[in-house]
């Protein structure tokens, strides 16, 4: 079911629990369902890979943003965070476990060198993982704090819920 | 032992294989002939007790000594037209040959770990492979061919390791370019 | 000894060939035979030891076949590192092994330090060895937390987490990140410890051990935990040798070989601990390696703490180390001594050094050669991860695929050393 496109000042006002009770639609209640409970496949690659480690930790929960259950298969997943650097080699494995993540699905480019190569500017690693799947969220950092990766998440939440399409669908996330 | 007294007991016993020794800053160092190495290595790990290897490293001395600290001109002045020149010349002797295997040797026992360093220079990018010594050399090996383009024969699995298996050169060599992507900034340090 | 002594002693070979499966012992090709199935542990799998890929031929559930492919967050440090100066050169560092980060940046700082022949104040020398025993700490609590996700039993993962970010506040406070610090400098440390860290660090001092006790509680008494550990991924000290293993690993098979005892740097020759080894070399052996040797380095922390040296934090080599800042603004040649410094780096005289430190993984080892000039000729480290995957071939073969990833846990291998 599409999610329809709204403006960009309603969808600040999106997460206003009042408008939905006043003016709910299925496809409202249906965002704020799903923004709720985005599953990560986390690709952990290098260091930002242990600080999402740290996300689920007792003391920067995500579980408490429905996030913790970390899917070891991209089926089951809804939100990819690339976490580290990708190298020419990890391409394409990467591509792949992306193609296999199921409709709607979203990316968070976490830390500095999936989001642009970071460092690294030479032969071994990919400079910017949005060249090669859509990205909806950069998280700069190197790594990002656990609380900044949070904030990520916070963002695609209220993405979700104010109705603008993930970034593969290019048309519809002009909002 | 120093590096004279292990220079003298290797040649002693494998005549000829003793191109170099010297006392490095850090460890005594001998650079071995290339025919040589496998008996040398039989030699240290059986009788100096060189039961560990901690590391097959290649080195390539392409361009050595030519540009040192960024200084461009002879030794009666710098070309201060050259970009990026600074400093005062010093010399540096290139090695005899382009690329240097450099093995680290240690013991691990009784005793203190007496770290030795092997060196075989190669012009042409060939050593023979020191795995049926010390099987740890096995990736070792194949990192640095992969990277660095040395050969080492004898060595049962020589295929690449790091990189992607049909990549072309190889990356650490210093003919090859660092790679990335053009940026808008003038090649600052 | 003399070379007369050593040539008249006794041939005794320290290692058995036929320990070691030929020719090469970290591929294993499988049997001639149908019904065996190829799988793929593809690079990205739910177990957290990163990016590594395992081509794995099956005969049912046994091992017949394993050949190890890496190189899947291959970064190029080594090249990287030949385009900057030395100090440009210290954040790229930590990257490598991301959980023992400051064993990195201590291995690169180390070797340079030796290059130039600086002398490092004896109070940074201790504060270095306090953050590498809370890196070592930091290290073991994600071993240990991940090989509970690894069998399934998850919430060992949450309470060494909250450890980890005890340890990691304690980073925070004196470096300002919680990971990969550019605290080790030439000639130092960036910065004194401020106030507050004292307490802070006695108070964790005082609860680690029995968070540690906590831990050894829920895995060595636990049943599961022993059959699927014990008797796993064995391997005798001299194969072990052989095969280049150090560290922990090492010395779980026996060997009480401990870099910070063998060759003392930092402040290491005077604390008092204890080498941790184990009997039988497996994986359970490794394991309780690994988390004893927490109870040790807690004792060395403590010890830093109470006998820590006052005095300076960074040599006074102005010609390595970067003024203090304030200095900036009313002295010329300091102003002058840092632009050189940023901009042009220091020379290091044409010279080779191999420089080691013991990681939580092992030997780290930084083999650097210089040119003369302000940037590495060649830089070339040794991972002992890099080194320790070689052993997976020989300990997983004819065992259920289930003991594979016990093994592939229990040697704690980074995939980001392996690869660099």
């Amino acid at each position: 079911m599409a999610v329809t496109p709204v403006s960009i000042s309603k969808a600040v006002r999106a997460g206003d629990l009042e408008q939905y009770v006043m003016l709910t639609t299925l496809e409202k209640a249906m965002a704020w369902t799903s923004s709720n409970s985005i599953w990560p496949a986390g690709f952990g690659l290098a260091c930002c890979a242990i600080e999402m480690m740290s996300l689920p930790s007792p003391r920067y929960d995500i579980a408490r943003f429905g996030a913790e259950v970390f899917r070891s298969s991209p089926r089951q997943a809804d939100l990819m965070i690339v976490s580290g650097r990708v190298s020419h080699k990890m391409v394409a494995p990467l591509r792949q476990v992306y193609d296999q993540m199921l409709l709607p699905k979203w990316v968070m480019a976490m830390g500095a060198c999936s989001s642009s190569g970071g460092m690294f500017a030479n032969y071994a690693i990919l400079q910017g993982v949005d060249k090669v799947v859509p990205v909806d969220v950069h998280v700069p950092g190197c790594p990002p704090r656990p609380e900044a990766v949070v904030d990520g998440l916070l963002l695609i939440q209220k993405k979700i819920r104010s109705g603008i399409a993930p970034a593969y669908d290019l048309e519809k996330s002009k909002a | 032992m120093n590096a004279e007294q292990l220079a003298a007991v290797v040649e002693q016993a494998v005549p000829g294989s003793v191109q170099a020794h010297g006392d490095d800053l850090d460890m005594p160092s001998l650079t071995l002939a290339g025919e040589h190495l496998i008996a040398v290595c039989t030699y240290l790990r059986d009788q100096q007790g060189k039961n560990f290897l901690s590391a097959v490293s290649g080195v390539d001395y392409l361009g050595y000594g030519e540009e040192v600290a960024g200084y461009f001109g002879s030794e009666r002045g710098r070309d201060i037209n050259r970009t990026g020149s600074w400093g005062t010349p010093e010399t540096v002797t290139p090695p005899a040959a382009r690329f240097a295997v450099v093995y680290h040797l240690a013991h691990i026992g009784e005793g203190p770990t007496d770290r030795v360093r092997l060196q075989v220079l190669t012009e042409e990018g060939r050593v023979p492979s020191v795995v049926s010594v010390w099987p740890t050399a096995d990736w070792h090996e194949r990192e640095q061919y992969d990277l660095m383009g040395i050969r080492f024969d004898g060595h049962p699995n020589l295929r690449r390791l790091i990189m992607p298996s049909d990549w072309d050169g190889h990356p650490l060599r210093k003919d090859y370019p660092i790679g990335g992507e053009p940026v808008q900034f003038t090649d600052a340090v | 000894m003399s070379a007369t002594e050593h040539a008249s002693a006794p041939v005794v070979p320290l290692w058995q060939p036929a320990q070691v499966p030929s020719p090469t012992p970290s591929k294993i090709d499988p049997p001639e035979g149908e019904d065996l199935i190829t799988v793929n542990f593809g690079p990205n799998h739910p177990s957290t030891h990163g990016v590594l890929r395992l081509i794995v031929t099956l005969d049912g559930e046994v091992v017949v076949g394993l050949d190890a492919d890496i190189g899947y967050v291959h970064t190029g440090f080594e090249k990287n590192f030949e385009q900057k100066t030395y100090w440009k050169g210290i954040p790229y560092a930590p990257r490598m092994d991301y959980l023992a980060f400051f064993a990195n940046e201590l291995a690169y700082v180390g070797a340079v330090e030796r290059l130039i022949d600086i002398e490092v104040p004896e109070r940074a020398q201790w504060i270095r060895t306090l953050f590498a025993e809370l890196n070592r700490i930091h290290s073991h609590l994600i071993f240990l937390g991940t090989s509970g996700v690894e069998l399934g039993a998850i919430s060992l993962f949450f309470y060494c987490l909250r450890e980890r970010d005890r340890v990691l506040d304690l980073f925070e406070m004196v470096t300002g990140v919680r990971m990969h610090d550019r605290y080790p400098q030439f000639g130092g440390v960036a910065e004194d410890l401020p106030k507050g860290f004292y307490a802070e660090a006695k108070r964790f001092c005082h609860d680690m051990p029995l968070r540690i006790d906590e831990y050894l509680d829920l895995v060595a008494g636990n049943s599961v935990w022993r059959d699927r550990y014990r008797g796993i991924g064995t391997i005798g000290a001299d194969t072990a040798i052989a095969m280049g293993l150090s560290g922990p690993n090492l010395r779980a098979s026996g060997v009480p070989f401990d870099l910070r005892r063998a060759e003392p740097y930092l402040a290491y020759d005077k604390m008092d601990f204890d080498i941790v080894t184990g009997e039988r070399g497996d994986a359970f052996d490794r394991l309780m390696c690994r988390t004893k040797e927490m109870y040790e380095s807690v004792k060395i922390i403590d010890q830093c703490l109470e006998g820590m040296p006052p005095g300076p934090v960074m040599a006074d080599d102005r010609k390595h180390v970067l003024p203090p800042r304030h200095e900036l603004q009313t002295s010329m040649e300091s102003l002058i001594h840092h632009f050189k410094l940023v901009t042009e780096g220091f020379r290091v005289k044409a010279n080779q050094i191999y420089y080691t430190v013991e990681s939580p993984r092992g030997e780290f080892g930084c083999f650097l050669v210089s040119d003369g000039g302000p940037k590495p000729w060649r830089i070339h480290f040794r991972a002992p991860s890099f080194v320790s995957l070689q052993s997976t071939a020989m300990m997983a073969v004819n065992r259920y695929i289930a003991d594979l990833i016990v093994v592939v846990g229990s040697l704690d291998g980074v995939m980001g050393e392996a690869d660099r």
